[in-house]
């Protein structure tokens, strides 16, 4: 298989924030040949692959394998939904969008409603997500027969390759960073490490981080190398906080991050010459890793981050050469820092 | 057949001005039923020998063409910067995917997480937007678009709820697939087809059209804005979907001939065919312009309800269709005579 494919695999797996099974089974198969696999209480998929040694170092490669996306909340007496965002949905893309209703007995096509522009002279106005409709072409009886409050709605979406090995795809966050773990965990499964080593592919990071700080409890790591995504640059965005597409993976910097593993992580990139970018965060990092860190008696933690456009919509777009190079990276930086014989 | 047409006809790219795709869908499916021609600006005019010749030169149109967006300058990131053809709501741009001739892409913008809370609440300036193709800067851009060409909206066309259709340019491409129906079937009288472009930035191809067949009734068939959803009062609804083809006495293009409206209703109501009066003076389509074509032309609208209209998500349903055909049939024998 190759990365495109996995990630494309992987993406298109459902596993919006909750519902993160089929997104974990997919996973699942890429891991199960690495080490034992089981599910946390919350869902979260901890595969287990080298034990931990005398010494109790504890690597934990990790990435969170939910998504955002929305949520039904009600059935209107019309057979129209309303939702609510499980996320940070932007409200920019809703209205006509073409989304999928996941229900118990199978998936159902339908429509955002919008009011046509007859009816609507502000054209700038986004209405709030609570105000959308959508429209799954059923009476009120059928709706309720077959979707239930608590169901969960995606984007429709048609994964591409665009030019360049650049992909387009919902759900790339995180699922390109379960990826940059998977193909990780496969190159150091065979080599002699010092260390124990894991991977939690976490559930809840879009509305908390539940999953990653209950995942981190069980293994209780020593050290983590948690793997997002960050801003791909586009001119509309600060250069300053944003990564080049296609530049490398991003290793970061922040209080919550542990120092001397974030330059490590440098160190080996400019020897082993794998590209690489620093992103710098005044304080915490908003993902996994502020969970991980303060996991009970605390965790040195690493964040390495794939480069992408246009997050929390139904086109992510990230290089696969950044998602193959963060494998690389982390492989030789635990390779370098947790070598030889035990 | 009509809807696998329909289905071939909907995934076909055809923005106003680049049609051609859609005319040769349209020529392979007519062809061996009537007789035809594509004129200088691209219309396909056929002419269907039916029993007798009607007492007024009958025209039945429908336009080819589909709102979109054109490519207007390459930056130099490789980000494609573009215009709306036809009126496309600001608001339904941002996050969607769209092929350029071969080419996809992605409509960015910046992540939400970037946006102030302002900009949370407002739609994109379509001037801020860009179609993203993965391009590593402009050269590399130029490889596979160039400027002027067209892009549509990847929306796939896929059956969902009670008889219903979602699609991308249903927006003529029903009408067209009607018409295509009409033109193999029996006709009572000798009557014109028109399968016309550039409908949605002015109407355009209709009036050079309109004037070449001499036709003296004239019917617009097409797709009408239904706001049958959720928090829309009874008046302001328009039309709505199951309840048959939508007939206009008047829109803000043209006001409609009324002895045609009223045989209209009454052969729908002698066929037992279901219909719903366009209840408010909204949109317009070409009629306008067969209106005015020659020495002139009476017309009538006759629509299938849509919701969603110049949205990747048309949705239109096959109850509705089907009555529209059936009117149409009876259109085409009530107003030879």
């Amino acid at each position: 298989m190759t990365t495109t494919e996995q990630i494309l695999t992987l993406a298109g797996a459902l596993g919006v924030s909750g519902g993160e099974d089929g997104a974990v089974e997919a996973a699942q198969q890429m891991l199960a040949p690495l080490g034992a696999c089981e599910r946390a209480p919350l869902g979260s998929l901890l595969c287990r692959i080298k034990p931990v040694p005398a010494s109790g170092e504890h690597v934990m490669l990790t990435a969170h394998i939910d998504s955002v996306g929305m949520i039904v909340t009600y059935i209107d007496d019309g057979g129209f939904l309303r939702v609510s965002n499980v996320g940070g949905i932007d409200r920019a893309l809703l209205l006509a969008a073409q989304v999928v209703v996941h229900t118990a007995k199978g998936e159902l096509p339908g429509v955002v409603c919008t009011v046509p522009p007859h009816l609507n002279s502000d054209d700038t106005h986004l209405p709030k997500i609570e105000d959308i409709s959508i429209d799954v072409g059923l009476s009120a009886e059928e709706a309720r027969e077959r979707i239930a409050p608590g169901d969960r709605v995606t984007f429709c979406c048609e994964a591409r390759e665009l030019m360049n090995g650049r992909i387009s795809t919902r759900a790339a966050d995180d699922r390109a960073g379960c990826a940059a773990v998977i193909l990780a965990a496969e190159k150091l499964a065979g080599r002699e490490l010092s260390c124990g080593l894991s991977v939690a592919l976490t559930t809840l990071e879009e509305v908390g981080g539940q999953g990653a700080a209950t995942a981190a409890n069980i293994l209780s790591p020593t050290h983590a190398v948690a793997v997002d995504v960050s801003f791909g640059h586009t001119p509309d965005c600060p250069r300053a906080k944003c990564g080049e597409m296609g530049g490398g993976p991003m290793v970061g910097v922040a209080p919550v991050i542990d120092n001397g593993m974030s330059s490590r992580l440098r160190e080996v990139a400019v020897r082993e010459n794998i590209p690489f970018q620093v992103e710098v965060m005044g304080g915490s990092t908003g993902t996994d890793v502020d969970g991980i860190a303060v996991s009970g008696a605390g965790v040195r933690c690493a964040l390495v981050s794939i480069p992408q456009r246009y997050m929390h919509t139904p086109v992510e777009v990230v290089h696969v050469s950044d998602v193959e190079a963060a494998a690389e990276l982390i492989a030789a930086y635990v390779a370098d820092a947790f070598g030889g014989v035990r | 057949m009509l809807y696998e047409n329909l289905a071939k006809l909907s995934a076909l790219p055809g923005v106003s001005g680049c049609e051609e795709p859609v005319r040769y869908e349209i020529l392979k499916m007519i062809e061996g039923h009537c007789i035809y021609k594509v004129d200088a600006l691209g219309n396909i005019l056929a002419f269907k020998k039916g029993k007798q010749a009607p007492a007024h030169p009958l025209l039945f149109s429908a336009h080819m063409d589909e709102v979109g967006l054109i490519i207007t300058w390459v930056e130099e990131s490789g980000l494609l910067k573009f215009t709306t053809v036809g009126g496309i709501d600001r608001r339904v741009l941002p996050g969607k995917s769209v092929r350029i001739g071969e080419t996809f892409g992605v409509i960015g913008s910046k992540a939400v997480h970037m946006k102030s809370a302002d900009e949370r609440d407002k739609a994109p300036e379509p001037d801020a937007l860009f179609i993203d193709i993965g391009a590593k800067d402009r050269d590399d851009a130029f490889t596979r678009v160039a400027l002027g060409d067209r892009a549509v909206f990847t929306s796939q066309y896929t059956a969902f709820g009670d008889g219903f259709l979602r699609g991308r340019a249903l927006d003529d491409r029903v009408g067209c697939a009607l018409l295509v129906e009409l033109i193999g079937s029996e006709l009572a009288y000798d009557t014109h087809f028109a399968f016309t472009v550039q409908e949605e930035t002015g109407t355009t191809g209709a009036r050079t059209a309109a004037y070449q067949t001499g036709a003296e009734i004239a019917v617009a068939v097409e797709t009408t804005t239904a706001c049958d959803i959720p928090g829309t009062p009874p008046e302001k609804v328009v039309c709505s979907l199951k309840k048959g083809p939508v007939l206009s006495f008047m829109d803000k293009g043209t006001v409609y001939d009324m002895d045609l409206y009223r045989r209209a209703l009454a052969a729908a109501k002698a066929g037992g065919i279901a219909c719903q009066p366009k209840e408010g003076v909204y949109g317009g389509n070409e009629a306008r312009s067969v209106q005015v074509a020659g020495r002139g032309a009476r017309v009538l609208a006759v629509s299938v309800p849509c919701r969603y209209l110049h949205t990747p998500s048309c949705v239109v349903n096959r109850f509705d269709v089907d009555e529209t055909l059936r009117l149409l049939s009876a259109l085409a024998a009530d107003f030879g005579g």
